[in-house]
């Protein structure tokens, strides 16, 4: 029993300062709809601020005053107006997306602002953080325990008033419990949705300046692996309920430390730690499902809005009834969204005006590279190839399916490491190698499958998360997989006498094999499968109850997705000669998901231009200097900012508006010359009417 | 249990929580007959439904199709082995087309595996799958329509597409929940005369769930009438509903 107490006792502060998190979460969930993972970037904002303060010789309760009441709400209010509160019907994606990017890009826009990064190593709030005050039993209280669980009964004690007794509190308690019904009794939502901004990002940041102290440096990443189980702890709460939550918290604190104690040091143990929210997801996320759906007003959803038709739009309208009685089928994976599947617009260019733009751009680009570019330009456009893989494995996964993988770097990354690992020690050639891992990231895709069939949306997000931290810190360490921070090389391959070790040859390896994967995209989009996945999108209970078995299909898309993710791992693995776990992380799942969703997830060249745009972002982080390194995170959070604007993808909104101008300039056109019905005007009538019904119903704008 | 009926629930019980939604009830529809599930709201009509469909499970009873037992199937199983639906509270695919809809239905009952076949660009539809489209499409006189997304429809014109879903893949049995809802006299009386004519062309049987006992009458053989949970009443429509029980239960009124 003592030797539990010990176990359990220093996890109460990191169970306090989870809870914190997962009633923040719940919070903002609940009031607003949005699940917000930039949760552990506010935290982190308010612990640099506080440390800043700090820094600047501000006394360290004024210092954790202002960052906890006045920075930490500030940003919330923020996230609010100009963010969350226009997606609150939006889609799963839509919704996750923004706070996926402001979880990047809001802790560097925090150093922007910040000037420096602090030096000094963060103090407790109150007392001193080393210090053993008191002991309980025989487990000393440092002060940073001590003013964590100070803090945090402090807090919960001002909720339980505020909940219990305040004329706002019982309205928030309302909209925790159902927002529709607090919505159709006259509360204003909005307001009530603005305060449990308020009230979460305050205690965001007061989790922030209370954990700062158990880093000697501040580092968003911490905060990012704090998230993880704030959200395990969310999970528990069912997503709905702040004492479970907060219960939750709690437990999931103690329960890490006392794991960990009872273990055996080594690999397993310092990987159970990180694993344990994963177990937990997978437990508690079936149950938290079925809560979800007990809201009594469920029924009666808000029509979806345009945003979330700008992504669910499908892109299989398939079948036309002909002029002559017969129903014909005509591939139409492309179809805009909105516009009559009746039209047939002339020509290429102004049919899909940007994906042929970027096709011909890619054409010159792989003219050029084989013929005068520079060899580090190829090297960034063979890395965009390879990531275009990865991309593309989204595009079937997400874009098609519309479920949300957060995981997809774990797959390419187990590609790349078992290409690697078969041609050093096995002695495969790597073309069968990069095969083989793709089909043992499939194999892993069924795994992960498996047990998470019943979710769709956040849920499964979260679930795939989990799975993402969970390889992360068991699967890549071990020295047979990804050899931890050493690494695995990948040589580049070799046919007989065809060696695609120089730069040239391995440039086009990697376009046949974008050129491989693009057309099982495209195959499995136009033909019966995609149909079966746009219903299954549309409505998974009209899709089964028409005979679509809708599990084995989820299972059959997540392997090929896996699968295609991870030959492109191999294939980028084989590009760079040795990839280390570093390259796949979680983080590095979700930046993947954010540039696709942004560039567009609805087409294959949206994966090509996605696999371009990222490498050469990679390529201004490391040469760049940190500056200006800086400013690129900058302009990825205004991205992810825009994307609510434009879920349907940048390069479908160009398209849009691309369509809308020739449609434009044709009716002006044809109106300067329909007055005067001369010789003149012939060409430009008959091709006015087609251009100006060309616009598609404006979504793109939207 | 007659041995040519084609459904046969019997001793059908759920409960949810404290309440007994359904207590024992059974219920048998011979091929090509149509049924009518009458009661006031609560009654246990669509949890009855979602029984026989596999949308719930039921705490007891069984439920036999074409002399198969069922009720341990999943739903997609259930719709394979010739069982069409559609909903109170529509579910349709949404952004597709009308002619996309029932072409997936028509598709996905025949169970053929298509993936590799979409790997070798061989999965698209067969002539014999779009004739089968198309011929619904004129029974439901939407053949105008099929090009359109269903989002675009008006609610008269989505309830057939989901009528049309599910009559697709030849099934025996049609199960109908409320379909005339939220419709108008003459949008019911389209309803109404579609489904005689999918009957007599097909042979299919009905179990029809409604309100609108102008519907229910012109459509029905036999009406079973459910009240909390339990079988009322079960027999010819003018007798059911003659029936003072019935009356005072269901209509309300007190003879």
């Amino acid at each position: 029993m003592t030797q539990f107490l010990d176990y359990a006792v220093p996890g109460v502060p990191f169970g306090c300062v989870f809870a914190l998190m997962a009633v923040g979460l719940v919070l903002t969930y609940k009031a607003s709809g949005v699940f917000n993972l930039a949760f552990g970037a506010q935290a982190f904002v308010s612990a640099l601020a506080y440390v800043s303060l700090i820094q600047d010789d501000w006394p360290r309760w004024a210092a954790g005053v202002i960052a906890v009441v006045v920075i930490g709400p500030f940003v919330g209010v923020i996230l609010d107006r100009l963010l969350f509160r226009r997606i609150r019907t939006a889609s799963p994606l839509v919704k996750l997306v923004p706070s996926l990017g402001l979880l990047i890009a809001l802790p560097q826009v925090a150093l922007i602002i910040a000037g420096s990064e602090p030096d000094i190593p963060p103090p407790a709030i109150v007392g001193d953080a080393q210090r053993v005050y008191l002991h309980l039993g025989s487990v000393p209280i440092s002060g940073l325990e001590l003013s964590i669980s100070a803090c945090t009964v402090l807090v919960v004690g001002v909720l339980v008033v505020l909940f219990r007794f305040t004329p706002v509190g019982l309205e928030m308690r309302a909209v925790v419990e159902s927002p529709r019904m607090t919505e159709l009794a006259g509360v204003n939502a909005g307001r009530v949705s603005a305060f449990a901004w308020i009230l979460s990002s305050m205690m965001a940041a007061l989790a922030g300046v209370l954990l700062a102290p158990l880093y000697s440096q501040l580092d968003p990443q911490n905060f990012t692996v704090l998230l993880v189980w704030g959200i395990a702890g969310a999970v528990i709460g069912r997503f709905s309920s702040l004492p479970l939550a907060l219960v939750g918290g709690l437990a999931l604190g103690v329960a890490q430390q006392v794991v960990v104690g009872y273990m055996p040091a080594g690999v397993i143990a310092n990987g159970l730690r990180p694993s344990l929210p994963f177990v937990v997801l997978l437990v508690f996320l079936p149950i938290a499902r079925q809560r979800q759906l007990d809201d009594p007003l469920s029924a009666c959803d808000p029509p979806s809005s345009a945003v979330e038709r700008g992504t669910s739009g499908y892109r299989s309208a398939s079948t036309l009834a002909a002029d002559d009685g017969t129903v014909r089928s005509v591939g139409l994976w492309h179809q805009r969204l909105g516009g009559d599947a009746g039209d047939r617009h002339p020509g290429l260019l102004t049919r899909r005006p940007t994906a042929t733009l970027a096709w011909a751009v890619g054409g010159l680009a792989v003219l050029s590279a084989v013929t005068w570019v520079p060899p580090d330009w190829l090297l960034t456009m063979n890395q965009g190839v390879a990531f275009a893989v990865v991309f593309l494995s989204l595009t079937l996964l997400t874009g098609m399916t519309g479920q949300i993988s957060l995981c997809q770097a774990t797959f390419a990354g187990l590609g790349g490491f078992v290409a690697g690992q078969l041609a050093n020690h096995v002695g495969l050639p790597v073309v069968v190698g990069m095969l083989a891992g793709g089909l043992l990231a499939a194999g892993l895709g069924v795994l992960v499958a498996l047990p998470t069939l019943r979710l769709a949306g956040l849920p499964l997000a979260l679930a795939t998360l989990a799975f993402a931290l969970l390889a992360d810190n068991i699967l890549f360490p071990n020295s047979w997989i990804g050899n931890g921070a050493g690494g695995v090389t990948v040589p580049r391959p070799s046919a007989g006498p065809v060696s695609f070790a120089a730069a040239k040859p391995f440039f086009l390896l990697s376009l046949v094999v974008l050129a491989g994967a693009s057309v099982v995209v495209k195959l499995v989009g136009d033909g019966t499968m995609g149909r079966y996945l746009a219903a299954v999108r549309g409505s998974e209970l009209a899709a089964s109850s028409v005979g679509v078995d809708v599990y084995r299909l989820r299972v059959l898309v997540f392997a090929l997705s896996a699968a295609l993710a991870g030959v492109g791992g191999a294939l980028y693995g084989s590009l760079e000669g040795s990839l280390s776990p570093d390259g796949f992380s979680y983080q590095i799942s979700a930046v993947l998901l954010v540039v696709v969703a942004i560039v567009g997830l609805r087409s294959i060249a949206g994966a090509l231009v996605a696999g371009l745009v990222y490498a050469t972002l990679q390529v201004a982080v490391t040469t760049l200097p940190s500056r200006f390194a800086g400013l690129v995170a900058v302009l990825f959070g205004l991205a992810t900012l825009s994307y609510t604007r434009h879920p349907e993808g940048f390069l479908d909104f160009l398209g849009a508006r691309t369509l809308e101008f020739v449609g434009r300039r044709r009716a002006a056109r044809s109106a300067t010359h329909s007055p005067t019905p001369g010789p003149g005007g012939t060409g430009g009538t008959g091709t006015a009417v087609t251009g100006a019904h060309a616009v598609p119903a404006g979504e793109g704008a939207g | 249990m007659s041995d040519d009926a084609l459904l046969v629930a019997s001793g059908i019980t759920k409960r949810f929580g404290g309440i007994l939604a359904l207590d024992h009830v059974g219920i048998e529809v011979a091929p090509g007959e149509a049924v009518g599930i009458v009661g006031p709201n609560g009654a246990g009509k669509t949890t009855l439904f979602n029984c026989l469909f596999g949308l719930e499970v039921p705490d007891e009873g069984s439920v036999v199709f074409a002399g198969r037992r069922i009720d341990r199937q999943p739903v997609w199983k259930r719709s394979r082995l010739g069982i069409g639906r559609t909903f109170q509270r529509m579910e349709l695919f949404e952004g597709m087309t009308v002619a996309d809809h029932l072409l997936v239905a028509e598709q996905a009952a025949s169970g053929t595996v298509r993936i590799w076949r979409d790997f070798l660009h061989r999965g698209g539809p067969t002539p014999a799958e779009l004739h089968h489209v198309r011929e619904v499409l004129d029974l439901l006189g939407l053949a105008d329509l099929a090009g359109r997304p269903v989002d675009t429809l008006d609610l008269g014109h989505a309830r057939l597409v989901e009528l049309g879903r599910s009559m697709m893949g030849a099934p025996r049995l049609l199960m109908l929940d409320e379909p005339s809802s939220g419709l108008d006299a003459d949008d019911t009386a389209r309803l109404a005369r579609i489904l005689d004519q999918t009957r007599r062309s097909t042979g299919v049987a009905v179990v029809l769930v409604e309100h609108d006992l102008a519907l229910v009458e012109s459509t029905v053989d036999r009406l079973v009438v459910l009240n909390f949970g339990k079988v009322l009443a079960t027999g010819g429509v003018g007798e059911v509903l003659a029936d003072p029980e019935v009356r005072r239960a269901y209509l309300g009124i007190t003879a």
